[in-house]
């Protein structure tokens, strides 16, 4: 269990995180997902105690990450791939990281067969792979059996069966009353590991939600339209609240306005549609719908109305 | 690269055996693990080791010849020089003691073990393990310290048997001039247990600008700048006019450090346990400051 509380982390007079609250339960697979530079490895660097909040508090299993008698059995971290010195092999790394906790050398050769590490284990970490070095920072997160994980960026490089591994472990671990705390730019993958999602945004919290509902809750359905006369369709389609983007020539997605009305109105106006179809809501057109709030929301606070709203066709 | 990963995870099996928990102990045993797992540090004490015994043993060769000479010039005018003749013409602070000679290489070990140390703390700003370091030990404080314990420990060691190799090697040189030197000769003994205790001093000074700058070359250069330049700069001070300038250089750290090592007093001059008190005031005001940005920085 991960309890944000008014967390805020500001450089200078950027702000990188802005009081945000949540918490992340035992016994699911939380996802932690914004675009770059929305604060999330801030985020995560806050729990572990390696940035100090400006403002806020955050505890894990109910105390400050420092104040536990055995960190490492508490919360296992990936944090970054790059955590390693490089001159030193996979195998030291983790018998270092180990031998604070008193944890045995049987241990480390576990987490190392784990993750696929066998092969490399006593070659110098700095000539791994992007992959294998998230396989090695896997390994150490793992190394105390911790009751709470938090994996910034866990599948970044792998190969696609390293990436069904991972999706399989934190599935599993979460399977057994595990805190699973993991960030992802890979919506998609976030659609099929994660049960819950919090949304962070400018160093703002978007949604906090289960990843259905947040799916569920993109309001506005598109539909994807081919025609040979999109100008004239666009000018008539486009305003009140309906949005037309043109990605392609002969092709229009339209955003606010339900398939049958489309083809109403064509027919109408004698144009010509050889392709309707609704597009299926995902959560990649639900992450899309929050950010762009987030957008909206920052304009209105610029006193720039609708400016940057991006690519509607009229008003 | 073939890697073989289980796709059915079973992750916990013989971790719940036996939980310690976070332990000084295991910090240390950690710390230790980490110094000795870079081959570079291993090549790097082996070859200070042999260093500082070797420009000890030339050290001692050099003053041999000049006494030799001396007692060549002696004879040719027809007196046998005795040893107390010898002791006289070689007053202490001459640069020509013998009772100093374990420390005779010491300035290889000050320079290694100094740059060792700088990088001992700031390689793992340089690679990112500092993150791994502190995500395990949160407190930060406990892996400061065991670096500082273990740095200390394995710098006195070593110049502590190189400066006993480097007397043993020494001593067969002196004993056909007829000087009376052997290890119960005042300052022999004194002089080997004290050498290692100034360059741990260095090693603690070379930790805490590690982790002060987090920079291995500015580190380096900067504790050059302490041991190797200030002093020459320091030569300078004595030729301004005025009396003043005359007794700064002693309490400078490595004159200080220096004074520490040697035995007897010298007028107008601090004492040597002055000397030792002086620069562990120095190795302080290095450390502390280090332990308290280490606590507060974010890493």
């Amino acid at each position: 269990m991960i309890e944000a509380h008014d967390l805020t982390k500001t450089y200078g007079s950027k702000t990188a995180v802005g009081g945000v609250s949540f918490t992340v339960r035992a016994g699911q697979v939380t996802g932690f997902l914004g675009p770059n530079g929305a604060g999330k490895s801030t985020t995560m660097r806050m729990i572990m105690g390696l940035d100090r909040p400006t403002s806020g508090s955050v505890t894990v299993n109910g105390l400050p990450y420092a104040q536990h008698k055995a960190p490492l059995h508490e919360v296992g971290a990936l944090l970054d791939a790059k955590a390693v010195h490089t001159s030193r092999s996979a195998y030291n790394h983790l018998l270092a990281m180990a031998a604070t906790h008193g944890i045995a050398k049987s241990r480390v050769r576990e987490v190392i067969e784990m993750t696929g590490l066998d092969a490399v284990a006593r070659k110098k970490a700095g000539g791994f792979s992007l992959g294998m070095g998230q396989r090695l920072g896997i390994a150490a997160a793992l190394l105390g059996d911790p009751q709470t994980l938090i994996l910034d960026e866990p599948v970044n490089g792998l190969d696609p069966e390293g990436v069904l591994w991972v999706r399989n472990l934190v599935r599993y671990l979460a399977s057994q009353g595990k805190t699973v705390f993991l960030s992802s730019h890979l919506m998609s993958e976030m659609a099929q590991t994660a049960d819950h999602l919090v949304v962070i945004g400018r160093g703002r919290i978007i949604a906090d939600a289960p990843v259905k509902d947040i799916i569920a809750g993109t309001r506005q359905t598109r539909t994807l339209v081919r025609t040979g006369e999109s100008h004239q369709l666009s000018a008539l389609l486009a305003g009140n609240g309906v949005t037309v983007d043109q990605s392609e020539p002969e092709t229009l997605t339209v955003t606010g306005l339900e398939p049958r009305r489309i083809a109403k109105l064509a027919l109408d106006n004698g144009v010509l549609i050889y392709e309707l179809t609704p597009q299926v809501s995902s959560l990649e057109d639900a992450y899309f719908d929050l950010t762009k709030d987030e957008v909206e929301y920052h304009s209105h606070l610029t006193g720039g109305p609708a400016a940057a709203v991006p690519a509607t066709a009229g008003k | 690269m073939s890697t073989t990963t289980q796709t059915s995870p079973a992750p916990t099996r013989s971790a719940a055996a036996a939980r310690h928990g976070l332990t000084f102990g295991g910090v240390l045993r950690s710390e230790w693990i980490k110094l000795w797992s870079l081959m570079s540090t291993r090549i790097l004490i082996l070859l200070t080791l042999v260093a500082t015994i070797g420009v000890g043993v030339l050290t001692a060769w050099v003053r041999y010849n000049i006494l030799d000479s001396m007692v060549a010039g002696a004879r040719e005018q027809g007196i046998e020089p005795s040893s107390d003749m010898l002791e006289q013409s070689m007053p202490p602070g001459s640069g020509l003691d013998l009772y100093n000679l374990p420390n005779a290489g010491l300035q290889v070990g000050i320079l290694i073990f100094g740059a060792l140390a700088v990088l001992f703390m700031a390689s793992e700003y340089a690679t990112g393990m500092i993150r791994s370091t502190m995500s395990a030990v949160p407190r930060r404080t406990p892996a400061f310290l065991a670096k500082a314990i273990i740095l200390a420990v394995v710098s006195y060691v070593i110049t502590t048997v190189a400066g006993a190799v480097t007397f043993l090697l020494s001593l067969p040189m002196f004993q056909g001039l007829g000087v009376d030197l052997s290890w119960s000769t005042d300052g022999v003994i004194y002089s080997v247990f004290t050498g290692g205790l100034y360059v741990a001093g260095v090693a603690l000074i070379g930790l805490s600008l590690g982790t002060l700058l987090r920079n291995s070359a500015g580190g380096i250069t900067v504790l050059v700048g302490i041991f190797f330049v200030i002093p020459i700069a320091s030569g300078f001070a004595s030729l301004v006019p005025g009396d003043f300038w005359k007794y700064v250089p002693q309490y400078i750290p490595s004159e200080a450090g220096g004074r520490f090592l040697a035995i007897g007093e010298i007028d107008a001059y601090i004492d040597p346990w002055q000397g030792g008190l002086i620069f562990l005031g120095y190795v302080l005001l290095f450390l502390v400051p280090a332990l308290l940005v280490l606590k507060k920085r974010d890493v």
